[in-house]
């Protein structure tokens, strides 16, 4: 009973500190000229607001989401310009609820599980995100959604809510891969592993099982059911922004990238589709790797997934670290670190981006010309992200044959 | 007899009539092209790196200004731009109101875009004031690298162009040499009207923004480096990731 109590403690406490700086941020943005709310929480009132009165939310110029976002919001408009905000909070602290159930799947005692779910609940980075007014709490919640779903064995809603994720941001499609190869059908081997022609067969066959078929078809069903829907209601405007945009996106102006100089200077030229692929290949070759070599436990690859995907990107923003900063809580207690070992890796981390936004300030805001070092600094940032992501694979100790407890 | 004295009577008073029109209509444009001969106009560009502000002070010489509307006309190029929503939000901390003629595209790059014009109204309901001191905030695009080894790109921003009118006065061909210049008539761009443009002065010519650019002579070394580093990294990581697989 006590652990419960500490328990309600813990998510009561998160979400009152999460109001509290709603309620701040509303008198800051009122009294102060640099504003607390985001950009991006205009864009999407904005985008609510032609949708009651009837038209496309891509009227909005830079409205680069799904219309689903925009519907949610149009309490915004009726009811009160901090909806939209409260739904967000309300998600961080879920994501927070399903951090710690997943922890609790996993094999780990309750106090444990809390202490880690704090991680995510007290801290300052997602508080922060979700109530300055950015929409990336749905996700997160959605993905440990669909992360839970898997661990407790519940098909059909894992499909449902990974449709649904898919639908709101392409980069969860990555995670169809681990999921394939895990609900595939485990072959015995027993020709000792030598490659043969019937053991390749054997392998594509395994992919046509009923699970796979269901997950497949449900998850698939719900997405094309959502893409169908909106193209109908909105057209071509609807995918291009969705979608198209993010795929073929040649931002080049400054951000995290490793590619992000190599792309402005080649941005005419007729190389440029060839180094948008040769930028590609990193990606897909890292990811193809992380699939087969972790799909047994699909929460670790996912993180590996997610943390591979924003790295090696053509466009890194520092919106995309909470995609990732979201499973690691569920990667933590797995890792043979000592303390000192694992702050060290996160000031190296916040090092690499204080490397790299020092450079990018005198360039945007005094009008140096500090490109090359940018370019140099997205480079060693590129360099500790891998040396980071090293260091958790190396000492990473996968959960043997999963307890199923009973989640309270 | 008397008809005749009423009648010649009758035609003298409107002919007196009319003069008087010609006169009052005189005045009113007399009084603008005072205005036009002294007024004064300066531009001074405030912060530095890729925001700007762009701060256009009018001081309109002593005069009757009442009636008197006043327009600045700024021709921006394409290496700059203006953030609508940033005008919008803008609107409820300062008087005047701002007009921009084509949609802008925020992100697209200086050579794949196009110059624009803005009109500012400094008092879109009443007459001009005295003083009128107007600050738009201005952001530089990313231009094309640069192959000669040249760090920065040169963006000239002319200076505005005050117009001027009033409702009194219709006749604004007799203000030669100031020109006549068709535009809207309020912020909401409902209906036009003519102006008379203030001739510019001599000293007050194009304000030169310098914008950083990146090195074109650089991209073999730069291509190189990054696909050398990626790919070590995309190695190493593999290598870890094979080593530590969980079977």
């Amino acid at each position: 009973l006590m652990k419960n109590g500490k328990k309600h403690v813990l998510f009561t406490a998160s979400f009152a500190i999460r109001l509290a700086l709603v309620a701040y941020g509303d008198y800051q943005d009122r009294t102060m000229v640099v504003k607390y709310t985001d950009i991006d929480y205009h864009v999407f009132t904005d985008a609510a607001r032609f949708i009651t009165e009837g038209q496309s939310p891509y009227n909005r110029s830079t409205y680069r989401y799904t219309p689903l976002l925009a519907w949610m919001l149009t309490p915004n408009i009726y009811v009160s310009m901090v909806f939209g905000k409260m739904l967000f909070i309300v998600c961080d602290v879920l994501s927070g609820l399903l951090i710690y159930r997943i922890l609790r799947l996993r094999g780990l005692r309750s106090e444990t599980a809390r202490r880690v779910s704090s991680l995510w609940l007290l801290n300052p980075l997602p508080m922060g995100v979700s109530s300055r007014g950015n929409a990336e709490s749905i996700l997160a919640a959605l993905v440990l959604g669909t992360l839970l779903c898997m661990e407790a064995r519940h098909l059909m809603w894992a499909a449902i809510l990974y449709g649904l994720s898919v639908h709101m941001k392409i980069y969860p499609i990555t995670y169809a891969l681990p999921i394939a190869l895990m609900l595939r059908t485990q072959e015995t081997r027993s020709d000792g592993g030598r490659w043969r022609w019937r053991s390749f067969v054997g392998f594509i066959g395994s992919f046509l099982n009923q699970k796979l078929f269901l997950f497949a078809s449900v998850a698939g069903g719900v997405f094309c059911m959502l893409t169908a829907l909106f193209y109908y209601m909105y057209g071509w405007e609807f995918l291009h922004e969705t979608y198209l945009y993010h795929l073929t996106r040649r931002d080049i102006r400054h951000n995290f990238s490793p590619y992000f100089y190599m792309l402005y200077l080649t941005a005419d030229s007729r190389w440029s589709q060839w180094l948008g692929l040769a930028a590609f290949l990193p990606q897909l070759i890292l990811l193809l790797v992380a699939s087969w070599a972790f799909h047994s436990d699909l929460v670790f690859c996912c993180f590996l997934h997610t943390a591979i995907f924003v790295s090696f990107n053509k466009v890194c923003t520092s919106q995309y670290f909470l995609w990732y900063l979201c499973l690691l809580p569920l990667v933590l207690p797995h890792l043979r670190l000592s303390l000192k070992q694992g702050v060290g890796l996160l000031l190296l981390w916040f090092a690499g981006q204080g490397i790299w936004l020092g450079p990018a300030y005198f360039l945007e805001f005094e009008g140096h010309n500090t490109f090359l070092l940018i370019w140099l600094a997205g480079l060693l940032f590129l360099i500790i992200n891998s040396s980071i992501l090293i260091q958790i694979v190396a000492h990473y100790k996968p959960t043997q044959a999963p307890q199923r407890l009973k989640v309270e | 007899m008397y008809f005749e004295l009423f009648s010649v009577l009758a035609f003298l008073s409107r002919c007196h009539c009319l003069t008087e029109k010609v006169e009052k209509n005189e005045n009113t444009c007399g009084l603008l092209k005072q205005l036009l001969e002294s007024t004064s106009l300066s531009v001074e560009i405030n912060k530095k790196g890729l925001h700007r502000e762009v701060v256009t002070t009018v001081e309109l010489s002593p005069g009757e200004l009442s009636g008197v509307r006043a327009l600045l006309l700024h021709r921006w190029p394409r290496g700059v731009f203006v953030d609508p929503y940033q005008l919008a939000s803008l609107r409820d901390q300062s008087d005047w109101q701002i007009l921009v003629d084509s949609a802008i595209d925020l992100e697209v790059p200086a050579h794949k875009a196009s110059g624009f014009v803005t009109y500012v109204y400094p008092t879109p309901d009443g007459p001009a004031p005295r003083l009128i001191k107007v600050t738009i905030p201005i952001h530089g695009r990313y231009h094309e690298p640069s192959f000669d080894g040249k760090t920065y790109t040169s963006v000239d921003i002319d200076a505005p162009e005050l117009l001027l009118r009033t409702e009194k006065c219709t006749q604004l061909k007799d203000l030669e040499p100031h020109t006549v210049v068709d535009a809207p008539c309020t912020p909401d761009n409902s209906s036009t009207c003519s102006w008379v443009k203030l001739q510019h002065q001599q000293d007050q010519g194009p304000v030169s923004l310098q914008f950083p650019v990146g090195d074109g002579s650089l991209v073999t070394p730069v291509c190189g480096g990054t696909l050398l580093v990626t790919m070590i990294c995309c190695a190493a990581l593999s290598k870890y990731m094979w080593k530590h697989r969980i079977i």
